[in-house]
């Protein structure tokens, strides 16, 4: 995984007091919280000389490590709402290749009703810029997401130019964001599966 | 994407009912709803005949899965002190959990406050079924896991007996899916990242 190590001037004394400040930090937790902070200072003690990249802003709003971000939307549901969009998304049996394999840069998306059908949960893992993402889901798949967003109480339409300012309303940016491979874009992924094919025929060809 | 084609009037017939019954619900949304659902449908009702053999399917215990990669969406009520707490540490992980890496399915994690911090939202994307992964987090991360969610309210702790049905009774299943390459695990990936380095290595020898 992308551990490149930065520059970083006085390493231990950065990790003695970040160990502190972790120590204090836990002074009120529960019991077994404080046990196992202690079995992780060590281990912290060798990582944070080596401390991964850090996550940075994917723009207007949102976190991103590396080349990928993340969205996270919170928004109430209109009246109907829930009922209109379960059943489009039943319809589709969950699954919403359809449409969004038609954005190419989004590597996961969900869909999750909470507190009583009152609330949805969007939340997608994207390439690149928070702007230009946007740019490409109205671009590309502008139906699908009126289909989807008019569920949400509020929502201008994807048309609107309010549409943005509604986005950036209801999202919240994580506080902590991992990503397995920060440097691959859906892109990249795919380039690479048809590489693995390729090279699979070839050894194949060259070992018969 | 997995869309293979079956023969199937019957499934046509129940896309027609479930089209005509997704056109009903949509009577009292916005009228740019109604305009982007009707300039969908010929794609959806594609869609919806071949999602009868690409839809989303169980997890496991809870959550949807979709090829390899599965969703796991938690939202659970803060202890007291604990939103404090959580967000001091990730602010000092820079807000890369890096520890992740060490689970070895896991393609995004996200962290998440709510609600004037009262509650947490965390969620993920996954290889395989929801049992061994949870013992996964169980055996490689444990100390990170009970720093983490020793936040939560009503923790049990990630080596009680309990645990397990805390995540259930706080994990939401979601209703819509989508993965960018479902047929790729995390190893998988590493794999084609490795034959794509060794490509290029081999490529620039070939060439001078």
């Amino acid at each position: 995984m992308a551990t490149q190590m930065l520059t970083k001037p006085q390493p231990d004394q950065n990790v003695e007091s970040k160990i502190q400040q972790f120590r204090e930090l836990f002074a009120d937790a529960p019991e077994l919280g404080k046990k196992a902070l202690e079995n992780a200072l060590n281990e912290l003690r060798s990582q944070a000389s080596d401390l991964p990249p850090p996550v940075e802003s994917a723009g207007r709003v949102g976190a991103r490590l590396g080349k990928v971000s993340e969205l996270t939307i919170i928004v109430p549901l209109a009246p109907g709402g829930a009922k209109r969009l379960r059943a489009f998304l039943r319809l589709l049996g969950g699954n919403l290749s359809q449409g969004a394999d038609k954005v190419g840069t989004l590597h996961t998306m969900r869909f999750v009703f909470f507190d009583n059908d009152t609330r949805l949960l969007f939340a997608t893992a994207f390439d690149g810029d928070w702007d230009a993402y946007i740019d490409d889901f109205v671009a590309k798949i502008p139906d699908y997401l009126d289909v989807i967003d008019s569920a949400w109480e509020g929502w201008p339409g994807i048309r609107s130019p309010g549409a943005k300012d509604y986005l950036v309303k209801h999202q919240i940016t994580a506080e902590g964001w991992y990503v397995a491979y920060p440097d691959l874009t859906v892109a990249e992924i795919k380039r690479l599966q048809r590489m693995g094919k390729a090279v699979d025929e070839f050894l194949d060809k060259v070992g018969s | 994407m997995a869309t293979q084609t079956l023969s199937r009037p019957e499934q046509d017939r129940s896309v027609e009912q479930t089209l005509q019954q997704l056109r009903k619900l949509y009577a009292d949304a916005p009228e740019f709803a109604k305009a982007a659902l009707d300039s969908a449908l010929p794609a959806l009702m594609a869609q919806a005949a071949e999602s009868r053999t690409s839809q989303s399917e169980s997890a496991g215990r809870i959550g949807i899965r979709l090829g390899r990669v599965s969703e796991l969406t938690v939202i659970a009520p803060f202890a007291p002190g604990g939103a404090r707490r959580l967000r001091a540490i990730l602010r000092l992980l820079h807000g890369n959990f890096s520890a992740g890496t060490k689970v070895g399915t896991l393609h995004n994690m996200r962290f998440v406050f709510l609600d004037n911090d009262t509650k947490f939202l965390f969620a993920t994307a996954y290889d395989g079924q929801w049992d061994p992964y949870i013992e996964d987090f169980a055996t490689k991360m444990p100390d990170e896991m009970d720093i983490i969610f020793s936040a939560f309210e009503g923790w049990p702790g990630i080596r009680s007996p309990k645990v397990k049905n805390w995540i259930v009774e706080h994990q939401v299943s979601a209703e819509g899916w989508y993965v960018a390459h479902p047929d790729l695990t995390v190893a998988e990936t590493g794999r084609l990242k490795r034959i794509g380095e060794a490509v290029d290595e081999f490529l620039d020898k070939v060439g001078t």
